[in-house]
């Protein structure tokens, strides 16, 4: 949930809930208000009924006005207690309007007032009825206005929220969207944000400096990778210079031959190991750069025709369909590109398996027939990743992808059809 | 051919040495930048093996000076640094190549023996191995007059032996030798084999000496002897 639409909840309903019970208190403020009105208009009639009965000691002439009625009952001497009670008020239609309806009596809400009075010796229970019908309307408008108040609060506060938190999270975003493109390996910085908001000011800073210190802690480990590489060059290549010498010194049993086969193996697995990790390095590093324009169609031919002797030692089948395809960009990092993907679908095929490449103008695919189980996509291009009982350094798809990742390709991977695909896009 | 080797690893200086050092060639060695100045300037050699890390300086100040005072010494540079830079600077200021750390002897013998023969028969690309005449330019290998009629991979095969004659060379150093870094992929190097079979088979067939011995199941040997 947003942070936003998560706040906009929050005051909404706290909103609604504060003004509706406000608006309760306040209908029954209002109504409590009017109902005293009402029940003094009362009081002041029943003061002229009594008044009128003491003066002339009868009860006084009833007109029916329109809001008000009067009626007496005889009653029991002190029987009736003074009260006010909530009742009907019954409208007796005018003339004009009965014409039409027979039965035109109806009841509005009204209040009424309970009393005694004594005249001409007689008890009497006085019934005062006055109609609420407007004070109910008066209320009802209130009612609306209110309703229509917190209508409009809502919508302004809705509003407000919306257009003030967008633009108060603007720096947010944008410093999200920095981190979203931050590259450990990249040149670039994260950029300071303009704002005034201290709370962002301080999360940029953060965030910048926690960049820079990852990048110069990544500097310091692939500075690192690189020395060590280049330390170990020399040994090697000293070990690599004493096999040959060694080689020459003459009359070896089988033992000793197999040996030496041993050694001369395990140390060109480790030179290669060796400059894998110092190319990983340099590529990462954006170190090479030496675009020329290329025939990607001619690349792949020359190096087919420089596989052939093991394509046919392991009686493997290429079939290759190439159109004419023009790249600008860094031969050294192609020829590697393509020796990887290319030596990866001979060294992780089957004897007497496939090998089907297919380049146009868009793509290179590179197929291979191998194991019937497909590569786990996500980890092959991941470093020192390698499938049981590879020769390989482990670092082959790891350099390819970045080779791809420099020179603006994308390098994908699908088993489809029993076949190892590796798609290069242009 | 009188060679120099500029190199300040101990052990790999001596293996080089060892390896150059036979009847007919001289092969020197210093293991810092004043030492090679000081030689460089005083004599003169066929072909110097020059590190680029230096004890004292950089190696390709010393190709600079070499090419300052025109002194038309073949140089190969070796070095650590795989980077595509240096070998462009190296080759850019006169280098003839360009070997890249760890390499085999027998590539390295290969590579000088290239130069020197650049070197010594310039305007005449026959070079002349007993009864095998091989015309660099033409790529073309014939017997006592007769054609022989060898692959790209065979011919570059036959000259790898000729440089190493004497030498026993590793299955290893011949297939990266052929096939380059991309060799990783082949699990083992039989296939060299049949190689190395048709190249004698060809040769004995226009009337050549066998000089092709395999050498302890290790590698192969190529001698006159």
């Amino acid at each position: 949930m947003r942070l936003l639409s998560r706040y906009n909840r929050v005051t909404l309903v706290t909103t609604v809930v504060v003004m509706l019970i406000t608006g309760f208190i306040y209908y029954i403020a209002i109504n409590l208000i009017l109902i005293n009105d009402v029940d003094k208009d009362l009081e002041v009639e029943e003061n002229e009924v009594i008044e009128y009965a003491r003066q002339n000691n009868r009860l006084p002439q009833v007109f029916e006005s329109n809001d008000q009625q009067i009626s007496f009952y005889k009653a029991e001497a002190e029987s009736v207690k003074r009260h006010f009670l909530d009742t009907l008020y019954k409208v007796t239609p005018n003339p004009a309007h009965r014409r039409h309806h027979h039965n035109g009596e109806r009841y509005e809400s009204g209040r009424g007032l309970i009393t005694s009075v004594s005249a001409g010796g007689q008890y009497y229970k006085v019934l005062i009825v006055k109609s609420t019908v407007e004070t109910e309307d008066l209320v009802k408008i209130i009612f609306f206005i209110t309703i229509g108040v917190v209508l409009l609060l809502l919508f302004t506060l809705f509003l407000i929220n919306r257009l003030l938190l967008n633009r108060l999270w603007q720096p947010f975003h944008a410093l999200l969207k920095e981190l979203r493109i931050f590259n450990v390996a990249d040149n670039k910085d994260i950029s300071r944000i303009d704002t005034s908001i201290d709370e962002f000011k301080e999360l940029n800073q953060a965030v910048t400096s926690m960049s820079s210190r990852v990048k110069s802690d990544y500097k310091d480990l692939k500075t690192f990778t690189e020395n060590a590489s280049h330390e170990l060059l020399t040994p090697i290549a000293v070990i690599n210079s004493k096999l040959d010498s060694l080689l020459q010194t003459g009359d070896f049993s089988q033992q000793q031959s197999k040996l030496l086969n041993d050694l001369y193996s395990s140390v060109s697995r480790l030179t290669r190991l060796n400059q894998s990790m110092l190319l990983l390095v340099k590529i990462e590093n954006r170190l090479v750069e030496d675009k020329q324009t290329i025939n990607l169609k001619t690349a792949i031919e020359e190096l087919i025709i420089q596989f052939e002797e093991i394509f046919h030692d392991k009686g493997l089948i290429v079939d290759f369909g190439l159109t004419n395809k023009e790249l600008h960009t860094s031969s050294y990092l192609l020829d590697i590109l393509l020796n990887n993907l290319l030596g990866n679908a001979i060294r992780h095929n089957c004897p007497g398996g496939n090998i089907v490449i297919r380049l146009d103008e868009q793509q290179l695919a590179i197929k291979n027939t191998g194991d019937n189980t497909p590569l786990q996509s996500d980890h092959i291009f991941t470093r020192f990743h390698k499938s049981s009982g590879s020769e390989g350094s482990g670092l082959g798809l790891t350099i390819s992808k970045q080779i791809c990742e420099n020179l603006g390709f994308k390098l994908s991977y699908l088993f489809e059809g029993n076949y190892h695909t590796f798609i290069v896009i242009f | 051919m009188k060679i120099l080797v500029i190199e300040d690893e101990k052990g790999l200086r001596e293996s080089i040495e060892e390896y150059f050092s036979e009847s007919g060639n001289v092969c020197e060695s210093v293991s810092n930048y004043q030492d090679a100045i000081a030689r460089v300037n005083l004599y003169r050699y066929d072909c110097i093996i020059l590190d680029i890390t230096l004890p004292g300086g950089n190696g390709i100040d010393i190709l600079k000076n070499l090419k300052e005072r025109n002194h038309a010494d073949g140089v190969l540079i070796i070095s650590a640094k795989n980077s595509l830079d240096d070998k462009l600077e190296g080759l850019d200021l006169g280098a003839d190549d360009y070997l890249v750390k760890p390499f085999h002897l027998s590539e390295l013998r290969a590579r000088v023996s290239a130069i020197i023969r650049r070197k010594s028969f310039s305007g005449n690309n026959l070079f002349q191995f007993n009864e095998l005449s091989i015309d660099l330019s033409a790529k073309a290998v014939k017997v006592k007059d007769q054609q022989v009629k060898l692959t790209r991979k065979e011919y570059a095969l036959l000259l790898y032996f000729i440089a190493n004659k004497g030498k026993v060379v590793s299955k290893n150093a011949i297939a990266e030798h052929l096939w380059g870094d991309g060799i990783d992929m082949a699990n083992n190097f039989d296939f060299i084999y049949s190689h190395i079979k048709n190249l004698r088979k060809k040769l004995l067939e226009a009337g050549s000496h066998d000089y092709i011995q395999a050498s302890y199941g290790m590698g192969y040997k190529f001698t006159d002897q």
